[in-house]
């Protein structure tokens, strides 16, 4: 290749080495690495012994100082990785700001110590360390760049050692100011053992083609975006919680900066390989840091609370619930370093430094929400680094050359409008929080049984098949039985959804609907209450729209891939929701109709008729087993009274869907789900208005003429009306089967078909974008009012009306319930106290006996009479000291 | 690359009047079958004594259901039994026929009227005369016929409008087949042959072909205007010809001599003489066809107010002849068929009783139906309007849009005018529809529909600042609808044609002043 300044040479490229020996590199220095963690935790606590505690916890301020002035720095390890070239050319510069930093702290060392209570010496020795700390990111960075592997390893592992010796001798001789003085020689140490290194680079390793001063810069920025996400919780909670909690905290990031520490190498590791073009180095560097990562969750999950007890005492047990969340949390974020490293190498930094922005603000705005409990705090970490990986690993699908042809000529856009869109819909859906509903209650106690039981269960007293369950199972296993923990599938699932509807909406009309798409999915209210809910609705939703957008690939495609996903959806689907027959009988009619279309030569014909006579066989095989299952459910349900014949509601805000006291569905009830699906729960009020002004519809109707009508939107409509017009009849028979859960499947088939409305009308961008953004306004209005208007019929507060009665209630109070079923709810809530239902009569209020009256569903008469019966035997047995009301549930307390 | 014509005539047509095929007229069939018992349910359900409001009101709503259920039923009887003929020359003679072609022009632009001589002239399959009629005399149209070498003819007595002008013609010519054209009509080379075949029978007065308009792009108007049009002379006019009772519109069509003859020519002292001749030439027992192939290519209107003249000489015309209709000896087929198509420009008059009701019942309380919930009536009403929707949409093959709907909707006060103006037998007089369009606003065009507008927002605003209700909310969307319709069909008259059509125009001229 010439130009006008002469040969330019093509960086070298390596033959592609194999998996194995890229992935036993990272190992290698992981390994030094996690022998580094090792040896500093054990001369940790060999200080501990050695050290009288006073003199350990000056020890100890001063490892969080020494950490303090490494973190930042760590980031230039990124920088000269990338280009190890740099290190020569930044050396003296780091040097020099280094030993200004050293002498700023030498100097304030005075004043200092008395403000932070360190000891002065200590400060001294901070100060001699700081030349050395950029220094030795720059060097070992250098290391990884040349793919020096056993040096780098070298320089890992003399650090504990120079630790363990010099610094447990002279912390012996000199109390912690010698042992300080350890630590920095151990420093200084590993900087020569990385220094002394020429600058060739391994054999066999590809050299990185030099990359420029701006991808560097914006490497060094990402990794400091990196070591913010990482540690901005920890200085948020010193600085909001009170100390016992941020004591707690301590405790969690302490356990989590182990997963997070094993990994900080393979990201620096992979920015040189993938550099230079090493296609096999991603998988292996996001293998090494899932598998580093999956142990340390396992190593914490095998038994949290004597692992907590025993390294931090008996006092903090009670967070060992929250260590699986926050050690998976660092380990997500190991993962998602890694994805960063890799767009950055690779020429995609700017993506990555949106993502990790949004990332980064996000958490913070999470932190301050969220913050106020130390769970709330690890909860926001876990979201935060959830999102970061599903960003990054998202714009690294999205670079993927076959995604990136099928994206179009402008990738990047896309992308990032996707990655804001799934950050919003997340932190909307985190934030948009309420109590746990009676459903989701029992479905967390059916979760806490042993599998088989569970599974017994759910045969003979529940009416839902059972892979939600499954997967609640897992999860309470995983990460125990709070709110956030049992609805993170969900959450998960409704997340999911945002780039599936895109996905979706792309392949089945253009990019313009997948984004509109995707943009309403992101505020739409019944998405958002579904992620809220320990249900399985959001599953339901995620998977009707995976086979919807499998069958039109398989249909348009032909491959077998395709309709092997589409047949592993479908099945899904109805392990997850027995109603979604009906979704799949609509897919089935579709398929005739592909197949009968006229235009369609013979072997096409025949290969699309094969195929998915095939798919459907798997799905009927797949669903084969759920027969029985569902068979016995009826029989033991209907048999028991309960299930179809229930008596238990299975809807609330039904009123509002109601009309003229019909108990069967009519055409009002179908317009109140409809406007369920699309502006989601609102009080009774509210709906009845809004249902009112059905004749807009007609005007929807008639906007439609001359619209065209493609095979698309005829399944589209197809999917969605199938199973809303068979529950409607099924409704007739069975009135509450008719509920927009139960064909919850077709709101995301309403939003792609209200987003092709919305951007199919005109060609031009801004018209389109105008009334997208209309749209998207009106369905914040409609979760804003979801969410925040107490009237909503759905809104039951049983959280805070048990703490409430927990705040007041003595060991020997016994709180009545009417009716009786919500014992489930409340028995989550309220651990400890007494419960009794209405049905069995209210005990009398004695000197030492308080009695509370829990009464909620007052819609239903049977109900209202039975709390109003207990209420007024109350009254006359005692005296009312006090009543309130939460959303839905009043509460009373009597006493003697 | 082939350079693409500024005059939108000379361009390939975008559209097809031929059927879908077999498949589309069994769903048209099969939903038909549908539809009646839909539409009896809603009657039986709306007729039912219980269901009596205010009187008046509901005589009024019953009525306008009524009729337009009559027109639903009438659609869908005329289109499923639509046939679609083949274009077909005409083949045994031993020499090619003759063909007068009259183009009568009255004060139409020269760069209208001369690609449409210019391509007469080039018509194959016949040995054919071009005639520019000109009731405007002008020495303009001379040298553009004697250019074009077609002949000239100019009235001194200017009576009968377009059909006395034709009527002058036959007089003066004598080739056995007559085809008509506006002078805005583009031929194409194959017209002839694509319909003479058509005339072989004896008993077979005329072969008509669509209208269609070229210009349908310039602007929202010229839009919606040909939307109409392609409904019309898609599945409708297919339909009609199936029933052997598609009428002669005017232009694109070609006439046997002899039927014309045999009724005295066209009727000049109407104001739609092509619908007055058609129902005179089946009453005498002649026959029709209809060939669904666009032959000619022409200007629709391009502003408001040309709209607002055509439509209006069109309902006044049809109206009026509603008499011929019922006198004339038409089998029953036909007869309905033609009441169909009169009775048509009455439906202004149903949807300013819809626009009623929702001010009456904000204002005063009264409202049509008793003891109906909207829940029953939605349940009795949506499956019925749903389908009958979905069968304009299905049977107009997506070609007509909501626009035309709303245009449609806004010009009610063209039906109500015309009905009167025909029920008072106030004289009327042809006005021949403007070939450019203006490009400024129109809002006179438009006042009644304005005023429509202003009461029905008006009472919206004054029902909800009373009440908010969900009774008051229904009528106030109710009042919305009917706002939001009304003002797309009246926005292009507001927003002006835009320069769009007068660039069109200039175009126009400009690429006729370089052929010249």
């Amino acid at each position: 290749m010439t130009s006008a300044t002469g040969t330019l040479t093509a960086p070298r490229r390596a033959a592609p080495r194999p998996l194995r020996t890229l992935a036993g590199e990272q190992i290698a220095v992981a390994s030094g690495q996690l022998a580094a963690g090792v040896g500093n935790l054990v001369f940790s606590l060999v200080a501990a012994r050695l050290l009288a505690p006073g003199a350990f916890a000056d020890l100890a301020a001063f490892l969080a100082l020494y950490l303090v002035i490494h973190v930042p720095t760590a980031s230039l390890s990124a920088g000269s990785a990338l280009r190890p070239a740099l290190a020569d050319r930044a050396r003296r510069r780091v040097a020099g700001a280094g030993l200004g930093a050293g002498a700023l702290i030498a100097a304030a060392a005075l004043p200092a110590s008395a403000a932070l209570h360190v000891p002065f010496a200590m400060l001294l020795a901070l100060a001699a360390a700081a030349p050395a700390a950029g220094l030795l990111a720059l060097e070992r960075g250098r290391l990884y760049g040349l793919g020096r592997t056993r040096r780098a390893a070298a320089s890992l592992a003399i650090e504990p050692a120079v630790r363990l010796s010099a610094g447990v001798a002279l912390g012996a001789l000199a109390g912690p100011a010698g042992a300080a003085a350890g630590v920095v020689l151990a420093g200084y140490a590993a900087l020569a053992v990385a220094h002394a290194c020429g600058d060739a680079p391994a054999s066999g390793t590809a050299a990185a083609p030099a990359a420029g001063g701006a991808a560097t810069g914006a490497t060094v920025l990402a990794f400091l975006g990196l070591a913010l996400v990482q540690n901005q919780d920890v200085l948020v909670a010193n600085a909001q919680l009170p100390a016992a909690e941020a004591g707690r905290f301590a405790v969690l990031s302490t356990l989590g900066g182990v997963a997070a520490f094993a990994t900080t190498t393979v990201p620096l590791m992979l920015l040189p390989r993938a550099s230079a073009g090493e296609r096999r180095a991603l998988p292996a560097a996001l293998g090494v840091a899932g598998a580093l990562g999956v142990a340390a969750a396992l190593v914490v999950a095998a038994d949290p609370g004597a692992l907590v007890a025993a390294v931090f005492g008996d006092r903090y047990a009670d967070v060992a619930s929250l260590a699986v969340p926050y050690v998976i949390a660092m380990a997500l974020l190991g993962v998602a370093r890694v994805l960063i490293a890799h767009a950055c190498a690779t020429g995609a930094a700017r993506a990555a430094l949106g993502v990790l922005a949004a990332t980064v603000v996000g958490h913070l705005v999470l932190l301050l929400v969220m913050g106020d409990t130390a769970a709330g705090v690890a909860h926001a970490t876990l979201l935060a680094t959830t999102g970061l990986t599903a960003g990054a690993g998202g714009a690294a699908v999205v670079r993927l050359p076959s995604v990136r042809g099928a994206l179009g000529p402008r990738p990047a856009p896309v992308a990032l409008t996707l990655a804001v869109c799934v950050a919003v819909g997340l932190v909307l859906r985190v934030l948009a929080t309420r109590g746990l509903w009676l459903d989701e209650a029992t479905s967390v106690q059916q979760a806490q049984l042993p599998f088989g039981r569970m599974l017994d269960e759910l045969r003979t007293t529940d009416v839902h098949p059972p892979l939600h369950h499954a997967v609640l199972w897992v999860t309470v296993r995983l990460i125990g039985t709070s709110e956030f923990a049992v609805r993170l599938p969900s959450l998960i699932a409704m997340t999911a959804l945002i780039p599936v509807l895109y996905a979706a909406g792309r392949e089945l009309y253009d990019r313009r609907t997948g984004l509109a798409a995707a943009a309403l999915a992101t505020v739409a209210p019944f998405t958002v209450w579904y992620a809220d809910e320990a249900r399985m609705y959001g599953f339901f939703m995620l998977f009707g729209t995976l086979a919807l957008w499998m069958q039109v690939r398989a249909i348009r495609t032909g491959r077998t891939r395709d309709f092997l996903l589409w047949a592993a959806a479908a099945a899904a689907m109805i392990w997850t929701q027995y109603f979604a027959v009906l979704f799949v009988g609509a897919q089935a009619i579709a398929y005739v109709a592909a197949i009968a279309r006229p235009g369609v030569d013979r072997d096409a014909r025949r290969s699309l008729a094969v195929r998915a006579a095939g798919a459907a066989a798997l799905v009927a095989l797949a669903v084969a087993p759920l027969v029985p299952f569902a068979l016995h459910q009826f029989e033991v349900n209907q048999a028991a009274g309960r299930g179809f014949g229930s008596s238990v509601p299975s809807q609330a805000g039904a009123t509002a869907s109601q009309n003229e006291g019909l108990a069967q569905p009519s055409i009002y009830a179908a317009i109140t789900n409809a406007l369920w699906a699309v502006l989601g729960y609102h009080s009774d009020r509210t709906m009845t208005a809004l249902a009112a002004v059905w004749p807009l519809a007609m005007l929807g109707a008639l906007a439609l003429l001359g619209r065209g009508r493609s095979h698309v939107t005829q399944l589209l409509v197809l999917c969605a009306l199938v199973p809303m017009a068979g529950l409607f009849a099924v409704g007739q028979l069975k009135p509450f089967v008719f509920e927009v859960r139960y064909f919850s499947a077709a709101v995301p088939i309403a939003l792609l078909l209200i987003a092709r409305a919305a951007t199919g009308w005109t060609r031009r961008a801004l018209p389109a974008v105008a009334v997208v953004g209309a749209l998207v306004a009106l369905l914040g209005l409609g979760e804003a009012d979801q969410q925040l208007n107490s009237s909503n019929p759905r809104q039951f507060d049983f959280r805070g009306a048990v703490e409430q009665i927990h705040k007041r209630a003595g060991p020997h109070d016994v709180v009545v319930l009417s009716p009786p079923y919500v014992d489930s709810v409340v028995a989550y809530y309220g651990d400890g106290l007494r419960l009794r239902s209405a049905e069995r009569g209210v005990p009398k209020p004695t000197a030492h006996r308080h009695v509370f009256v829990l009464g909620s569903f007052f819609d239903k008469p049977q109900y209202a009479a039975l709390t109003r019966k207990s209420v007024r035997q109350l009254r006359r047995d005692g005296r009312q000291v006090a009543a309130f009301h939460r959303p839905q549930i009043r509460v009373w307390e009597f006493a003697r | 690359m082939k350079a693409v014509p500024t005059d939108p005539r000379l361009r390939e047509p975008t559209w097809t009047a031929a059927s879908p095929g077999r498949a589309h007229r069994l769903r048209v069939r099969l939903l038909t079958a549908l539809a009646i018992p839909l539409a009896l349910f809603y009657f039986a359900w709306l007729l039912t004594p219980g269901r009596i409001g205010h009187p008046v009101l509901y005589a009024l709503l019953v009525a306008a259901e009524l009729f337009n259920l009559a027109q639903a039923a009438g659609f869908w009887w005329t289109c499923a039994r639509e046939r679609s003929r083949r274009p077909c020359a005409l083949h045994g003679a031993s020499e090619r026929p003759e063909v007068d072609v009259f183009v009568p022009v009255y004060d139409e632009p020269a760069d209208v009227v001369e690609p449409t001589i210019a391509a007469a002239r080039e018509l194959r399959g016949a040995r054919v005369s071009v005639w520019l009629l000109d009731d405007g005399g002008r020495e303009e149209m001379r040298a553009l016929a004697a250019r074009r070498g077609a002949r000239y003819v100019a009235r001194s007595e200017r009576s009968g409008a377009k059909a006395g002008n034709i009527n002058n013609a036959l007089r003066r010519s004598r080739a056995p087949y007559v085809v008509v054209l506006d002078c805005d009509h583009v031929p194409a080379p194959d017209m002839l042959e694509a319909t003479l075949g058509h005339l072989a029978a004896e008993d077979m007065a005329f072969v008509q072909t669509p209208q269609y308009y070229a210009n349908a792009g310039v602007n929202a108007l010229a839009g919606a205007a040909w939307s109409q049009q392609a409904l019309f002379f898609g599945a409708i006019a297919r339909g009609k010809d199936g029933h052997d009772a598609m009428f002669c519109c005017g232009t694109n069509v070609v006439f046997r001599r002899a039927a014309l003859e045999d009724a005295g020519g066209f009727p000049e002292g109407s104001l739609t003489e092509d619908f007055e001749l058609s129902v005179k030439l089946h009453a005498r027992g002649w026959r029709s066809a209809y060939v669904p192939r666009v032959v000619a290519r022409g200007l629709g209107p391009e502003d408001m107010a040309s709209y607002v003249g055509q439509q209006h000489r069109w309902a006044r015309g049809c109206l009026g002849s509603i008499g011929a209709v019922l006198r004339g000896d038409l089998p029953l087929r036909l007869r309905l068929q033609y009441l169909l198509s009169c009775s048509y420009f009455l439906t202004g008059w149903t949807i300013l009783v819809y626009m009623s009701f929702p001010v009456i019942r904000i204002l005063t309380g009264a409202q049509p139906l008793a003891a109906a919930g909207a829940d029953q009536f939605l349940m009795h009403f949506a499956p019925y309007f749903a389908l009958a929707l979905y069968m304009v949409a299905l049977m107009g093959s997506g070609a007509y849009t909501f626009r035309a709907f709303a245009l449609q909707a806004a010009s009610f006060w063209i039906h109500v005018h015309a009905s009167l103006a025909v029920l008072l037998r106030r004289p009327g007089s042809f006005k021949v529809t403007p070939k450019r369009g203006a490009s400024g606003r129109q809002p006179r065009a438009v006042l009644p529909g304005l005023a429509a507008i202003t009461v029905l927002v008006a009472a919206a605003m004054y029902g909800l600042l009373r009440a908010q209700d969900p009774g008051t909310l229904n009528n106030a969307a109710f009042a919305l609808v009917h706002v939001t319709v009304l003002a797309a069909g009246i926005a292009p008259a507001l927003r002006g044609a835009g320069p769009a059509a007068a660039v069109a125009a200039d175009e126009r001229t400009e690429a006729l002043r370089r052929a010249a």
